[in-house]
């Protein structure tokens, strides 16, 4: 299959592949780009552990074509925390043991940052709500609400 | 929300559950170590090794169920672009058959992970490999294989499936249970049955491989790395000490990820075939397939009382579901013989054949499904005798182990039942059924109790005092979310005498000290007493050098002992000096102090070890010497059930439950709660669900297959009620991990029927069993 340039903008880092047009953004991350960071569980958007920033708002990059984000800004995990300083939502996950196993916990933390950015982090029935697209196998929910509540408290303030 | 009530008893040196005042002692909670590379996508997965000249392997599975495969066409995928290699029966290399995980020797002398005879649907038939991800899946595509179908047996209820095998080894009896059954004034008999179930760890199941000459090392998620090595030394003929598995971090495992399985052997025989590294992951789907889940199961469980609700036999008849060709026990008897006193008691398994995987373990294998039988039966006879369902419990509790006839190391489930009653609310509750609603929810409060076995083993780790004054711990045990790092810091941290953010733990490497499978909740209480060890015997050292060594500021003192404290040390007066264990060390000319901890009997052989570490032969029974080791728990679980369309959701849960001494609360609240949250998925969601024309699963992925979302689960509330077991473990813990699932979905049945007058005895309760 004959490969097309992609020019990615992720974490601040512009990035030029040459790509055949069917590779995800998952597996450009994971596979090209060695973020590994952005996992991959089901590679059919059903778990969310793929979650990433595109443009701001949260997207799965398994159900993203690399090609289909030329010119627009990526953000992953890798890129979440700044000169060194953890995000306030990583920071509440560690402190509130938002996960176990962690395999999920990168696209929880992406998903989670947008969903406090979205307005929809008001009361723990509207994060459970608005988290249920992140699947957790180790049974982390009750503290990522936790977690969730506690950062959109600190990004408010 | 979490209530400590033990909080204020204080036993021996080592506390209460709740002990730790300081986070980094053992017994605080101490935030995970691993944590901040996890949160910030530093933490490498197995697969996530960067190599130079990966390949990647994509498997193909059988469409049938059961019969022949006729011919596999692969002239389309092996002129596929980027191909390498299309692997199948005939042309993938010959291994050699390995022993299982007892170390029993194989029944076949070759061994071939592809198959040509198909006994389930799903069973990997070729593989094919190439340079890229995309070009091994499009290639894989292009595979025809074609089949001799004959019928298969797709399940339990198939009328061809018949009654099985019974296991011997299963059955547990004493007294005259039929006959006690017979004459009793109150008689219950009631038939549970609980579906196929799936691990469903976020991380899928795969694996780099690479060789180097007759060196294989093995990047994989595993619960097991001395185990899994064994296996692939069996398989390629070669020494143990030529494989090495690395496996820091895992995506969850919940009983699936112990074994080296066939998708392993494929992709090592790739790698060796390619003179590449290889790569192999499981899609979501082949992971329903590629390995088992928890097995299918039936019981009868029948009763006899007295109209004071005093049990005077209990019969109880169980059968799992396993494959053609491998053999699952599934024990369904494991609980139902110890939770309540009976002087009359039957109970007998067999086991079904079906064209399946061979079924696996699944967080708390047997207790799981056993609870699901006797606690919703134990339900049932309270509403038959009219007599509150906590205090029927309470009047049939076991005061010793009735089948050991030992006693318990402890048990405080009494304790668990009162403390969770209380924070619950129990006795607000009103007996009728449908007699609690809000609006059109029909309100439900059941209970239930749950049990699991002290699993307890031997173990080694390495324990190195650095020039830096740092610790660090060597182990080839494994962390895949319980909090191995964490407790294993904590314990080095405290026993040396330094803070914890000075200790390094190593784990996930085969080339460390050995651990054993990581399973049974045992970990926690073998590592432990392990790193104690070592880290004690560090300590000897260094404090010995202090004293002995004439370059030791300490020389002069003729001190006893030294007290070596924040990475600090000084002499128990506070007279002499007070130094840094690093100066100390520089003082003495020494950059590092090793010991090496080591928990296996001292007369133990090379073959003793070697057996203790691959195989799980030399686990110590729970109910060893003059004690029956068990951790227990009690469930408060309230439901909501729309009146008009069946649906039921969890919306409170109080659970306390006695796993002995914590060594970190934070993180076994986590696990707890993570076990209650996989058993609402059993008790409301989860189900393999068959295609009978094909005997396939056909909800073989995240969307279809339903696992508990945020949105499925309230606030959910643990209350430790255990003390420190010596008895079970060198620090005092009892398990962790397996314990919290047990016991749930029947809470949530015997609740579901509070709410609405049904009984469901068959998982999940989903909505059309209730309208």
């Amino acid at each position: 299959m004959t490969k097309i340039p992609v020019h990615l903008d992720i974490n601040g880092t512009h990035h030029h592949l040459e790509l055949e047009p069917r590779v995800t953004l998952l597996d450009a991350l994971r596979d090209r780009l060695g973020l590994t960071g952005t996992k991959k569980g089901c590679d059919h958007g059903q778990c969310g552990a793929c979650t990433v920033h595109v443009d701001g708002e949260r997207v799965l990059a398994c159900l993203t074509l690399a090609a289909q984000t030329e010119g627009r800004t990526i953000t992953t995990i890798e890129g979440l925390a700044r000169e060194g300083e953890l995000h306030p939502v990583q920071a509440a996950f560690l402190e509130q043991d938002a996960f176990q196993c962690g395999y999920c916990t990168p696209g929880q933390i992406m998903s989670a940052v947008a969903c406090i950015r979205e307005g929809h982090a008001g009361s723990d029935e509207e994060i459970r709500e608005y988290m249920a697209g992140n699947l957790c196998r180790c049974g982390a929910y009750p503290h990522i609400v936790a977690a969730v509540r506690q950062a959109a408290l600190e990004v408010a303030s | 929300m979490t209530v400590h009530i033990a909080s204020t008893v204080h036993v021996g040196r080592h506390g209460d559950a709740s002990d730790g005042a300081l986070a980094e002692a053992v017994g605080g909670r101490l935030s995970r170590v691993d944590g901040p590379a996890k949160i910030t996508g530093a933490a490498r997965y197995a697969v996530e090794q960067q190599l130079e000249g990966l390949a990647y392997a994509v498997l193909v599975e059988s469409t049938i169920a059961s019969g022949k495969v006729r011919a596999i066409d692969t002239k389309a995928a092996g002129a596929a672009p980027g191909v390498l290699k299309v692997l199948t029966p005939d042309t993938i290399i010959s291994l050699k058959g390995a022993s299982d995980w007892f170390g029993t020797p194989p029944l076949h002398k070759t061994y071939c992970p592809l198959a040509r005879d198909i006994t389930f649907s799903g069973q990997h038939v070729a593989a094919v490999v190439a340079d890229t991800f995309e070009q091994a899946v499009a290639a894989a595509a292009l595979l025809k294989v074609s089949y001799d179908e004959t019928p298969a047996i797709v399940d339990l209820s198939d009328g061809k499936a018949g009654d099985g095998i019974p296991i011997d080894a299963m059955t547990k009896e004493w007294g005259d249970a039929p006959a006690a059954f017979a004459s009793a004034p109150v008689r219950i008999c009631a038939a549970y049955n609980t579906p196929r179930e799936y691990q469903a760890p976020m991380e899928p199941h795969g694996l780099i491989a690479r060789w180097e000459g007759d060196h294989l090392t093995v990047w994989e998620p595993s619960q097991w790395l001395d185990g899994m090595a064994r296996t692939y030394a069996e398989w390629f003929d070669i020494p143990f000490e030529n494989v090495r598995l690395v496996s820091p971090y895992i995506g969850g495992g919940f009983g699936s990820k112990a074994l080296a399985l066939s998708h392993g052997a494929v992709a090592a025989s790739a790698a060796k075939m390619l003179g590449r590294p290889v790569r192999l992951v499981m899609t979501r789907p082949q992971t329903f397939t590629g390995y088992g889940g928890r097995a299918a199961t039936r019981q009868t469980v029948t009763i006899g009382a007295g109209h004071d609700g005093v049990i005077q036999s209990i019969v109880h008849r169980g059968v799992n579901e396993t494959s053609m060709d491998g053999m699952w026990v599934e024990p369904l008897g494991s609980v139902t013989s110890i939770m309540y006193a009976t002087p009359n008691f039957s109970s007998k398994q067999n086991v079904v054949r079906v064209n399946s995987v061979v079924p696996g373990a699944m967080r708390a294998p047997g207790e799981n499904p056993s609870a699901f039988g006797i606690e919703s039966a134990i339900d049932e006879l309270a509403y038959e005798v009219g007599i509150d369902p906590l205090e029927i419990r309470l009047r049939n509790y076991a005061e010793q182990d009735p089948h050991a006839k030992k006693a318990w190391s402890t048990r405080q489930l009494r304790e668990a039942f009162a403390a969770g009653a209380e924070r619950f609310g129990w006795a607000r509750r009103t007996p009728q059924p449908r007699s609690m609603r809000d609006g059109n929810q029909l309100i439900g409060w059941g209970v239930a109790a749950g049990t699991y076995p002290v699993r307890r083993a031997y173990g080694e780790a390495i324990v190195r005092i650095l020039a830096d004054g740092s610790v660090e711990v060597e182990s080839s045990s494994i962390d895949m979310g319980q909090g191995t790092y964490t407790i294993l810091a904590q314990t080095a941290a405290e026993t040396v005498g330094v803070p914890a953010d000075n200790v390094v733990v190593k784990l996930g490497d085969s080339r460390f000290p050995r651990a054993g499978v990581t399973g049974g909740s045992r970990l926690a209480g073998v590592m432990t007493g392990a790193v104690y060890k070592a880290a004690t015997s560090a300590l000897d050292q260094l404090v010995g050098l202090a004293i002995s060594d004439q370059r030791s500021p300490f020389h002069a003192l003729q001190a006893n002992t030294l007290v070596v404290a924040n990475g600090r040390i000084a002499s128990p007066r506070g007279d002499g000096p007070d130094i840094s264990i690093a100066e100390l060390l520089k003082s003495v000319g020494r950059d590092h102090i090793e010991a090496t901890g080591d928990t296996m009997p001292a007369n133990s052989t090379a073959e003793d070890r070697y057996k203790n570490y691959t195989t799980i032969a030399m686990s110590v029974p729970h109910t060893e010497g003059d004690f029956s080791r068990h951790s227990w728990c009690a469930h408060f679980i309230e439901v909501r059930v729309d009146e008009d369309f069946g649906t039921v959701r969890v919306s409170r849960v109080v659970s306390a439950l006695d796993s002995g001494r914590l060594y970190n609360p934070k993180l076994a609240e986590s696990q707890w709660k993570g076990g209650i949250i996989m058993g609402i998925g059993q008790a409301l969601l989860e189900e393999g669900i068959m295609d009978r024309r094909h005997g396939r699963i056909v909800n073989n992925n995240l969307a279809d297959y339903l696992v508990p979302t945020n949105a499925d689960i309230p606030d959910i509330e643990v209350i430790s009620v255990g003390i420190p077991d010596l008895h079970s473990s060198v620090l005092g813990g009892k398990g962790v991990g397996e314990l919290a699932i047990v016991g749930v979905a029947p809470a949530i049945a015997n609740a579901v029927f509070h709410a609405t007058g049904k009984r469901i005895r068959d998982l999940p309760i989903t909505l059309e069993k209730l309208i």
